[in-house]
């Protein structure tokens, strides 16, 4: 990014130059000029293409990992960013208490259709302790396999902490 | 006071299913093939109440202590699959009141005190399986308080008559003490009597089987899981001949329930549908994966019936085969690939040829499944190629993984890890084969008395494949069984076998198994176990005695030959 803004600020300036040089007689910059211009604009397409790229992918993040990001990941982020994703998580988050009746609907559950309610999973790496809504926790070990409501696993098995086992 | 023991029939444990709705349940598996069986039926009517659970596989009494110290805080009940009978388990656990055991395991004798505690510890056993648990009455006694009461009575007794009740109290106490220590003693001789032999009951596998047919849930497919457990303990030989062959009577009555279907020829299934069949195979192992040569070359039966580590022993196999008319060319390509005309009546014909060579027990009752055009296979194949999936030493990975890949070897649809299993299977049948013909052709199988002995040596071929506790019976017990049919002595032919081979060299351990004599009618009792434990108490050698089968235990190389003559001397 800084650089491209770096090239940006570079052929600005001579472009300033070659203006001010154009306007006091030598028309022949006028294309230098032009071809200065349309390569800032690119620039600028690109980097905010770049920009618009990397907020449809923090968006798609808040689906995949919840509400809180691992800090590897939020290490890559830049301020605005972070805020720019605080605040879809609010929006998301209205949106979600207004449709579905009085408690709201989890959208980011389920986004396949489930077969079943309950699920096998298999523990890929150890997790240690993982705490399920009615309090019990879960020891999650290497290779243990464990027999699951659907819903409180689809996190883990996003993260890649489990695998769903099929038979 | 209790005048019969008292155990959980299985339909009292149906109650106990419905109590597990709202529960958690941790599952503890061991590291055997039945095991695998019976948790896999377990798992399907788990899934089918919607049961959660958590499953914790468990290779030994250490790995055992520490999953259920793990998990002990999270759950309440606790099923243990072939593991935990044999021992105290409220002893070796410490666990609170209101935790339960369910204990499903074929190793026998079960613990006097799993039997008589009717609390916690919950056996699922079947109903008519003996246990010969002794009565209560002769092992366990209430305290009962001796008192002294009569030091203050009666002031107005004259000291005569307080003598006299004195010396009465005395003999009476001497005479409580010598009933006491006489009932000890007797005690002492009925555990002793109870515990020396080691031996198994009934498949884990068959059990969870029938607990499921009870509840109306059995599927085709958790029969077949029965029909492997069962093989297992075959292939294993843990089961009499007489034991096995009433277990296949049960089998195939389900088999023939479940599977009715494919013989009416107008409403059959479709060819995808998995059906099972009761078949009198031969008794070769992988022989349609392989070829028959190799298969005929490979199996501990026609091996050493035929004597093949001889050169005369492959003369014989030659005439075998021209016996039979099989051509060696065909003899040695794939078995699907032989001549169909060969194929049609193998079995009668290789019947009729190995009668004429001593082979009478050719063909074995078993079951085979089919599902769609390619995909057949006998319940020993299942069983051979799930061994080696769980002691594959080809991977180093964490030791759970071999377990969960053999594990989901079990299901049908990871056909590719069956495939996998049974090309490793084949390089365990001859990698033990090449070793029992090195071990007669050198003469490593020596005799120290009252048993066997044969170590293997550092730097021999495939050791590492014999650190793993299965692999190393199964090489002990066809090493046996070959020892018998070459020698010439008498007595020998009726000792029992101890084997040794290195275990981990960087730690120094060797891995040590006995196992019972070699005979027509061998009870397949094993005293190895209380014999090692006594053996290296005696010489305070430093064993691990890890396995759930008593009778493999790791020791410290060093230790090795103080504790072979302690062993010696304890049973001569």
């Amino acid at each position: 990014m800084r650089q491209a803004l770096e090239e940006m600020r570079a052929l600005y300036e001579r472009n300033q130059a070659d203006v001010s040089e154009a306007k006091s007689g030598r028309t022949d910059l006028i294309f230098l000029i032009r071809f200065r211009h349309c390569c800032l604009l690119r620039n600028q397409r690109c980097l905010l293409a770049y920009l618009y790229d990397r907020l449809l992918r923090i968006r798609a993040l808040r689906w995949e990992y919840g509400s809180v990001l691992p800090n590897t990941i939020q290490f890559h982020m830049s301020a605005e960013e972070v805020e720019w994703f605080n605040r879809y998580k609010k929006s998301l988050a209205t949106y979600m208490r207004s449709v579905g009746g009085e408690e709201g609907l989890d959208l980011t559950q389920d986004i396949k259709p489930p077969k079943s309610l309950y699920i096998e999973v298999r523990c890929l790496k150890d997790h240690g302790e993982f705490e399920i809504d009615d309090g019990t926790t879960i020891l999650l070990k290497k290779n243990s396999q464990h027999f699951l409501p659907r819903w409180k696993c689809e996190q883990l098995i996003r993260q890649g902490v489990l695998e769903h086992v099929l038979s | 006071m209790y005048s019969m023991y008292q155990h959980t029939l299985l339909g009292a444990y149906i109650n106990a299913i419905i109590l597990l709705f709202l529960q958690r349940v941790l599952l503890l598996v061991a590291s055997d093939v039945d095991a695998l069986c019976a948790c896999k039926i377990l798992q399907a009517l788990f899934q089918c109440d919607h049961v959660q659970y958590t499953l914790v596989p468990v290779a030994g009494w250490q790995e055992l202590e520490t999953a259920f110290l793990e998990h002990k805080d999270q759950f309440k009940y606790f099923v243990l699959i072939n593991c935990g009978a044999n021992v105290d388990l409220l002893e070796i656990l410490q666990p609170e009141e209101d935790t339960f055991f369910f204990v499903c395991d074929s190793h026998r004798p079960i613990n006097v005190v799993n039997v008589y505690n009717d609390t916690q510890i919950k056996l699922l056993v079947k109903q008519d399986d003996d246990l010969d648990v002794p009565a209560y009455d002769d092992i366990f006694r209430e305290e009962e308080d001796e008192e002294e009461d009569s030091e203050d009575e009666g002031d107005g007794s004259e000291p005569s008559e307080k003598r006299r009740r004195f010396e009465e109290e005395v003999i009476e106490r001497t005479m409580n003490r010598r009933q006491r220590r006489e009932w000890e003693a007797r005690r002492r001789e009925i555990l002793f009597d109870y515990e020396q032999y080691e031996y198994h009951g009934t498949s884990s596998a068959m059990v969870m089987f029938d607990l499921a047919w009870i509840m109306s849930k059995d599927l085709n497919d958790m029969l077949w899981w029965a029909i492997v457990g069962l093989t297992d303990q075959w292939v294993q030989d843990k089961i009499t001949q007489m034991k096995y062959v009433t277990d296949i009577g049960i089998l195939q009555r389900h088999v023939s329930r479940h599977n009715h279907r494919n013989e009416d020829e107008e409403n059959s299934l479709s060819i995808d549908c998995m059906r099972i069949a009761f078949e009198y195979d031969l008794r070769l192992a992988l022989y349609q994966h392989w070829s028959l040569y190799e298969s005929l070359c490979n199996t501990s039966y026609t091996s050493a019936s035929l004597k093949l580590w001889s050169v005369q022993g492959q003369k014989r196999l030659q005439e075998f085969l021209a016996d039979m008319g099989l051509p060696l060319k065909q003899v040695k390509q794939k078995f699907n690939s032989m001549d169909v005309s060969l194929k049609e009546n193998l079995r009668e014909m290789i019947e009729e040829s190995a009668n004429k060579f001593g082979m009478k027990d050719l063909r074995v009752q078993t079951f085979s499944i089919h599902f769609g055009f390619k995909n057949k296979f006998s319940a020993s194949d299942i069983v051979y190629a799930t061994t080696s999936l769980m002691e594959n030493i080809e991977k180093e990975g964490h030791e759970t993984t071999n377990f969960i890949k053999a594990l989901d070897s079990l299901s049908r649809g990871n056909l590719d890890k069956l495939h996998q299993g049974l090309d490793l299977a084949k390089k365990q049948l001859r990698a033990i084969q090449q070793t029992v013909a090195s071990c007669i052709c050198t003469n490593l199988v020596i005799s120290q008395g009252p048993f066997l002995y044969c170590s293997l040596m550092e730097g021999t071929p495939d050791v590492k494949l014999f650190s793993k506790p299965v692999s190393l019976c199964l090489l002990s017990k066809y090493l046996l069984k070959s020892f018998v049919c070459s020698t010439k002595n008498k007595r020998c032919k009726l000792l029992p076998l101890v084997m040794a081979a290195p275990m981990d060299v960087e730690q120094g351990t060797v891995i040590m198994v006995g196992i019972p004599p070699e005979t027509e009618s061998s009870d397949k009792k094993n005293f190895f176990g209380r014999a090692f434990e006594k053996a290296a108490e005696s010489t305070n050698s430093r064993t691990l005695h890890n396995h759930f089968e008593l009778s493999i235990i790791e020791l410290k190389t060093e230790d090795r030959s103080k504790f072979l003559d302690a062993l010696i001397s304890l049973l001569s």
